[in-house]
């Protein structure tokens, strides 16, 4: 193992090993320091009952001398009266009396206040050879004379016991530690085991074998749910891959037909001599196709830039019905032409909160299909109106051949075309409906298209409503009727 | 007028060289960079055509140098890229214009006219070509005296021919300044080409001397004669 663990089985160990030595020596200290106190309560409990029986084994001999009669015991060399210390004060501190086993040393030194009243002030204290004891003391009266009788027992076995004690626990402590480890470091594998086996499996997918995924066993537990996520994920990134093969494809085909046009009109050009207007004619024919090639472009790098995420939408409060008379109104001169009746009728409430451009381009976009497609005389018919308050609705509608049934899901797809040998007369770059879902979806909205079989179609474009609810009113009214032959 | 250009592709270059010229310009054209710098330091020219995409130092290298030493001639760069961030860091650089490859030919005639006018505004109260005259102030046009009514989109549509007249105009351009529509990808084509078309038929349509224009691949022409 490296000092610095990179692993995370090992960092799991580490770990689990630091929580587990720390709860381990809290414990251990908890219960030494719990036994410690325990031993010491005793020995206070003993120091007491003792001082309460020697208080009255106390008498002064004839010469006035303090005395202790030691026929108390049934044994006079009891283990508790050799191993006591016993020294008696009278007022004033002077020393009356100190046993055989304390000697010339001084228990507990002058007498504080209150000391021995009314409780035992038990405590610790040092003898002047360093010794440690528990001392207590007791207020005693005797024919007449205030003694103040202390009484205390060395605290070195106890001290002495937590020794071996702490000894025996740095033995036992990093055996305990080792075995902890050891679990830990085998747990720890076992659980990672299969992640690494995923990463494993996952370093083996490359663009190539995108239909691989990961095993998963147990799909309850939290690695099979990370392994479901992650195949979920690979089936996302597959079919995006999909999608940009096919497009790369679709792409590169449309981008070479007109390519192949200005070629061999060029080629075919120059092989005979022609008047000058027929060169012309045939320069005009090559500009054509290149015209085409660069709206291609621009739309593709339009759409590749919102593939990027690349676009901002800069946005303000757009009055829908507003922008679609607007966009409408752009093709006063094509409807003219081709005769058709354009009704648009709206909402005046419908407001969005969008980018202007691309909720104008997207509208152009629908409104131009419907005008392409219109027959001759036809009518198209747009409604602007909110549902249920909260979404902004824009209908436009023409009488025009429909969409077949099968292909109405792919009419949003990039270079779809339904009329796929009349396509060039129309001049679409096969992108415009895609460019739409785009712009639309970027505002959080949605575009359906409806067709049936007896011919008309109907785009939808839906967008999350803005401004003030309460404005809304529920009537709507003819804004605008354009379109009608005028001259 | 003496026009530079700086473009390092040889048949770009010499396109633009033979179109300028055409134009009525003098024309001289720099290779690379370095060569450009130094001759627009060494001659003065009305104008600088800078392609961005230049071997060595590149455009905005070249026009950001010769701004910091004071020079000032209009400069016009050329790029393939069109992003929002190009474009503003062309004209933050000093850039007086911004035209992005492939472009019409017509429109860099036009914006090259638009720079070298610059400052001395250019208003005519009225147009004549032939038998045609237009008047602004009345919004008035008449045809061999005879009054015409246009709408105000044809009004504005023939102004705007008749401020290029002889000039060829491509439809991304009247797109852009008479329709104003900002957006490259607007499907306008096939609304202008119908304008044209009625605007034609009010103009020329009872004349035996055609005076507007279509230009195959290129776009319309307002000019008394043409030449095939």
């Amino acid at each position: 193992m490296r000092l610095r663990p990179t692993h995370l089985r090992s960092r799991l160990t580490l770990w689990y090993v630091s929580v587990f030595a720390a709860l381990l020596i809290l414990a251990w200290v908890g219960t030494c320091a719990l036994l410690f106190w325990q031993l010491r309560n005793q020995l206070d409990h003993f120091a007491i009952e003792e001082i309460e029986t020697v208080e009255g084994l106390f008498y002064f001999d004839p010469g006035g001398h303090l005395r202790v009669r030691e026929d108390y015991h049934n044994h006079p060399n009891s283990k508790d009266v050799i191993e006591r210390f016993l020294e008696v004060r009278g007022p004033g501190g002077t020393v009356l009396f100190r046993n055989e086993r304390l000697g010339n040393r001084a228990l507990g030194g002058v007498p504080f206040a209150g000391e021995g009243v009314g409780g035992y002030s038990p405590r610790s204290a040092r003898l002047s050879d360093g010794t440690r004891v528990r001392l207590v003391s007791r207020m005693h009266t005797l024919d007449g004379r205030t003694l103040l009788i202390r009484l205390a027992h060395s605290e070195e076995p106890l001290y002495s016991r937590m020794k071996d004690l702490l000894l025996a626990s740095l033995l036992v402590l990093p055996a305990i530690l080792l075995i902890a480890f050891g679990a830990g470091y085998g747990l720890a594998r076992r659980a990672l085991d299969p992640i690494q086996q995923m990463a494993h499996r996952a370093q083996e997918i490359t663009p190539e074998n995108l239909h691989a995924r990961l095993p998963n066993d147990d799909a309850d537990d939290e690695l099979g749910q990370l392994a479901r996520v992650f195949n979920q994920t690979l089936a996302r990134l597959e079919r995006a891959f999909e999608q940009l093969r096919r497009f790369t494809s679709d792409a590169s085909h449309e981008l070479r037909t007109p390519l192949a046009m200005i070629r061999s009109v060029g080629e075919v050009g120059l092989q005979k001599d022609g008047t000058r207007a027929e060169y012309r004619d045939i320069v005009g024919s090559m500009l054509e196709e290149v015209n085409r090639l660069t709206s291609l472009i621009d739309s593709l790098l339009t759409i590749s830039r919102a593939d990027a995420g690349h676009i901002q939408l800069h946005r303000s409060l757009v009055a829908v019905t507003d922008l679609t008379r607007e966009a409408a109104g752009l093709f006063e001169i094509l409807l003219e032409e081709k005769s058709l009746r354009i009704m648009v009728e709206g909402d005046q409430c419908a407001q969005v909160d969008g980018d202007h451009l691309f909720l104008r381009q997207a509208l152009v976009n629908v409104i131009h299909n419907a005008v392409k497609y219109s027959p001759v005389g036809g009518t198209i018919s747009v409604r602007v109106f909110l549902e249920h308050g909260d979404r902004a609705v824009i209908e436009v509608s023409d009488d025009g051949p429909g969409i077949p049934v099968e292909d109405q899901a792919k009419v949003f797809d990039r270079f779809y075309r339904v009329d796929k040998a009349r396509w060039r007369e129309s001049g679409g770059t096969g992108l415009g409906l895609s460019i739409v879902k785009w712009a639309v979806e970027a505002h959080g909205g949605n575009v359906a298209l409806d067709s049936n079989a007896n011919g008309g179609c109907k785009v939808s474009i839906s967008l999350p409503a803005a401004g003030p609810r309460q404005l809304r009113k529920n009537h709507s009214s003819v804004l605008a009727e354009t379109g009608s032959p005028s001259g | 007028m003496h026009i530079l250009v700086v473009e390092d592709e040889q048949k770009m270059a010499q396109a633009l060289h033979d179109g300028l010229e055409a134009d009525g310009y003098s024309v001289r054209v720099a290779y690379t960079g370095e060569e450009g710098f130094y001759l627009i330091q060494a001659q003065p020219f009305d104008l600088a055509v800078l392609d961005v995409m230049l071997p060595g130092h590149d455009g905005f290298e070249i026009l950001s140098t010769l701004r910091r030493r004071g020079i000032k001639t209009p400069v016009l760069l050329l790029t393939s890229k069109d992003t929002v961030e190009d474009r503003v860091r062309g004209l933050d650089t000093g850039a007086d214009d911004y035209l992005v490859k492939p472009f019409a030919f017509p429109e860099l005639l036009a914006r090259i006219r638009v720079l070298l006018r610059r400052g001395k505004p250019y208003l005519e109260e009225c147009h004549k070509l032939a038998d045609l005259e237009m008047h602004l102030a009345d919004r008035l046009v008449t045809r061999a005296g005879q009054r015409l009514e246009l709408t105000q989109r044809e009004f504005e549509l023939l102004q705007y021919l008749f401020a290029n007249s002889g000039r060829v105009v491509s439809r991304e351009m009247l797109a852009r300044d008479v329709w104003k529509e900002t957006a490259r990808q607007t499907p306008l084509d096939n609304v202008i080409d119908a304008q044209m078309v009625r605007l034609r038929r009010k103009i020329d349509g009872q004349f035996e001397r055609k005076l507007l224009h279509t230009v195959r691949g290129v776009g319309f022409m307002l000019r008394e004669e043409v030449d095939s």
